[in-house]
């Protein structure tokens, strides 16, 4: 025993030392993998107010770019508007529609803090829980794919963003219809890859890449970005495609979170059906 | 009581340098500028490691919550706060430290500095990027974001030094 409290008392620093670091590493895995709290994000009250005080200031500074884009934004909104068009036929009388339904929802939100440096890059909202902002939910702007909700506290909320190792969104080529995941290599904000296209297919440079909508988060069609350059896989029958993001992610301010409405019924369903049970 | 005082300033002049405007400046191909240890240097030499590491952690933990990095830079300023007191064993002056002298560039010599925190800083961003990547196949990607960060924090740490510390103020 006395030998015990001696080893304690020779090794007390490394032993303080091994324990602040047990405690860091273990927030740090532990975070990277499911968020369990928020006192530790932006997402906190604390850091979410300093970061709003700071967004209020540096807001002004791209507000000729941001500007320039709503109004695009309001252009194609206008040209879609009933009262845009001349009625050409007078007969018809105005039914109310029952065939379609609303299966996704928008909210807008501004982003108030952004990093683009990191291995892995979140984004944080000025909306939370209380504009029924929940994790899961899809994030894009007008000109491409943002991110996932990963946190949300009442009145802010995390974005793991498509700058991010593991973001996998299921993404498409328009043209062909092939299907695979987005990921990043971490070195460059305007490139990512494009994993899983079998290279039996050709894939031109240049061609559109847009959501899949597989993953209940997008709907199908938002755009992802624009391929830029193909290579083989070593030893594997696939292609590493790299591509070019629509979005300039370092001077996005305004997003939309989307909330699929039809989420619940749609993972019920595929729940309830059996795949493959082992006997 | 006056350097508590001096210190806390330094402590949240520090957090807000590091977390709302460094963070935000980049530069392209990794490059990540990192001026908050600076602050566990200038720490009195007697202070004990216990109150160093906890100091540490508070810092980088308030640093992480800010800028959603989950803990990397509390465990590299950990291992920053512990070598410390071996680093500066490992590089003494002649006539050893003087206990109310702080360590900074003017009071100990350029050259001193140099070595010193230049050991403790490669150190530092070393682990941070490790810890960041954690891929043993990036190793080229980390050691270039070790490389080109390095002389930029130091330049700024020691542009800290001329900007906020009066040169006649040490006795």
């Amino acid at each position: 025993m006395r030998n015990f409290i001696a080893f304690i008392k020779r090794f007390r620093v490394f032993l303080f030392f091994a324990l602040l670091q047990g405690i860091t590493f273990s927030i740090y895995f532990s975070y990277l993998q499911f968020p369990k709290y928020q006192y530790l994000t932006s997402a906190s009250l604390f850091s979410g107010n300093i970061l709003k005080l700071r967004n209020n200031l540096t807001k002004h500074f791209y507000l000729n770019y941001n500007n320039s884009i709503l109004q695009k934004e309001n252009i194609a909104l206008m040209d879609s508007i009933p009262s845009s068009f001349i009625k050409l036929d007078n007969g018809l009388v105005k039914i109310n529609d029952t065939i379609f339904n609303y299966q996704y929802e928008y909210t807008p939100a501004i982003i108030i803090n952004s990093t683009h440096n990191k291995r892995n890059n979140y984004f944080t909202l000025n909306v939370g829980s209380k504009q029924n902002i929940e994790p899961g939910m899809g994030v894009f702007s007008s000109n491409g794919v943002v991110g996932v909700i990963h946190n949300c506290s009442e009145h802010f909320s995390v974005v793991k963003s498509c700058l991010t190792k593991d973001i996998n969104i299921d993404v498409m080529i328009e043209e062909t219809g092939d299907f695979g995941l987005l990921k990043w290599d971490g070195e460059d904000s305007k490139y990512g890859t494009l994993w899983g296209i079998s290279n039996d297919s050709k894939v031109k440079k240049g061609s559109k890449i847009i959501t899949r909508g597989g993953g209940k988060i997008f709907p199908r069609g938002i755009i992802v970005g624009r391929v830029s350059k193909t290579q083989l896989v070593e030893g594997k029958p696939l292609w590493d495609i790299s591509v070019k993001f629509s979005e300039n992610y370092k001077s996005l301010q305004r997003v939309y979170i989307i909330k699929n409405l039809l989420k619940k019924e749609q993972e019920k369903l595929e729940s309830d059906t059996p795949v493959n049970n082992p006997k | 009581m006056n350097l508590l005082i001096i210190h806390s300033i330094r402590f949240f002049a520090i957090l807000i340098i590091q977390a709302l405007i460094l963070n935000q400046i980049e530069i392209g191909s990794g490059i990540q500028l990192m001026v908050y240890p600076l602050f566990i240097f200038l720490l009195p030499v007697e202070l004990s490691i216990i109150y160093l590491l906890s100091i540490s952690f508070i810092l980088g933990l308030s640093i992480d919550s800010i800028c959603n990095t989950y803990g990397i830079h509390t465990s590299a300023l950990l291992s920053f706060a512990y070598l410390r007191p071996i680093i500066f064993k490992l590089f003494i002056p002649r006539d050893g430290y003087d206990p109310i002298v702080e360590t900074n560039i003017f009071t100990l010599g350029f050259r001193w500095f140099i070595k010193c925190f230049g050991t403790l800083l490669f150190i530092h961003h070393l682990w941070f990027f490790l810890v960041e990547i954690f891929k043993i196949n990036e190793l080229f990607f980390v050691l270039q974001k070790v490389f080109l960060s390095i002389p930029i924090s130091f330049l700024l740490c020691i542009l800290l030094q001329f900007l906020f510390i009066k040169k006649s103020n040490e006795i």
